[in-house]
């Protein structure tokens, strides 16, 4: 059982980790220049979201199954944080950020919005780190 | 023949310093995952349009072609990083019935990814052409989506067979 929902919980965040990484990576001028920001992130986001729900509910079915274990994990509470901060970091983006979208929607995004990416994608990659150190310390 | 292979590589200095390195396997796994997360993103967006689930933005041909640098950069990421598993534990991967699954697998995907491209090099409007042409991209979308997620579930059972 356990092997089956960590499966679907590898194969949703995969789908996470490279939607939103596309994201970041049209933030920071790193891939898809030439399109708008808005089409890369309408393109991308809603897969992010259904990806995220599936990851989320099979991570919480896993710590149910150990839910103590987890508690005390010291990876595990560094992911919950990251996530945590990696949730803030999206919302001010969305609601500060991209209040004057229309002037860099086809350019290069202001430094605020470019260091929004820049922390998203190491937030992400320490939760994937984290997410993997859970396996080897628990 | 292997498990004497898997022996042998099992006790060379370089397997030894990675077997005793407790960080190692896990900070591998973690580029590793990260590739696929690319990889697997790239190619389900391709496979999403050729199956025609999504269809505004860019044209196959110019996503195929913006697509394909980072999808064999992530495999050569995929290939390296296992490399390194495989000499930390020889016998965890090589004698594992998952493992052989998942390599022929990435071999099938890999040769999906080169007919996909290497027709549209000689026309970018390959598979959009005719009635014919769309089934067989929709066929071929199809089977990449469900060996993408195959390779993901065969990596994750290597673990527990």
């Amino acid at each position: 059982m356990f092997p089956t929902i960590e499966t679907v919980h590898v194969f949703a965040l995969v789908l996470v980790v490279g939607t939103i990484m596309t994201v970041d990576l049209r933030l920071l001028g790193l891939a898809n220049k030439e399109r708008p920001f808005s089409q890369v992130a309408s393109e991308m986001l809603p897969w992010t979201w259904v990806a995220f729900s599936i990851a989320a509910l099979a991570g919480m079915l896993m710590f149910s199954s150990k839910a103590l274990t987890y508690y005390g994990n010291i990876p595990f509470r560094l992911k919950m944080v990251c996530l945590l901060l990696a949730g803030v970091n999206m919302a001010m983006f969305h609601w500060l950020g991209t209040r004057h979208l229309a002037a860099w929607d086809r350019g290069r995004p202001p430094l605020a919005a470019k260091f929004a990416g820049g922390a998203s994608l190491l937030l992400w990659t320490t939760i994937v780190a984290a997410g993997r150190w859970i396996g080897f310390t628990t | 023949m292997i498990e004497r292979f898997c022996d042998w590589l099992s006790r060379t200095g370089i397997s030894i310093a990675f077997q005793s390195a407790n960080w190692f396997v896990p900070l591998v796994q973690t580029v590793h995952i990260i590739a696929i997360a690319i990889l697997l993103t790239s190619v389900y967006v391709m496979s999403f349009r050729l199956i025609g689930i999504t269809r505004a933005g860019q044209p196959l041909a110019v996503l195929a072609a913006k697509s394909t640098p980072w999808v064999w950069a992530t495999l050569c990421v995929l290939l390296s990083t296992g490399i390194l598993l495989t000499i930390t534990e020889p016998a965890r991967e090589l004698l594992n019935w998952a493992f052989r699954v998942k390599m022929l697998l990435v071999l099938a995907l890999a040769g999906i990814l080169l007919l996909v491209q290497i027709r549209m090099r000689k026309s970018p409007e390959y598979w959009t052409e005719s009635p014919s042409r769309r089934r067989a991209a929709r066929a071929i979308g199809i089977a990449a989506v469900i060996i993408g997620a195959s390779i993901v579930t065969a990596g994750r059972w290597i673990a527990y067979v």
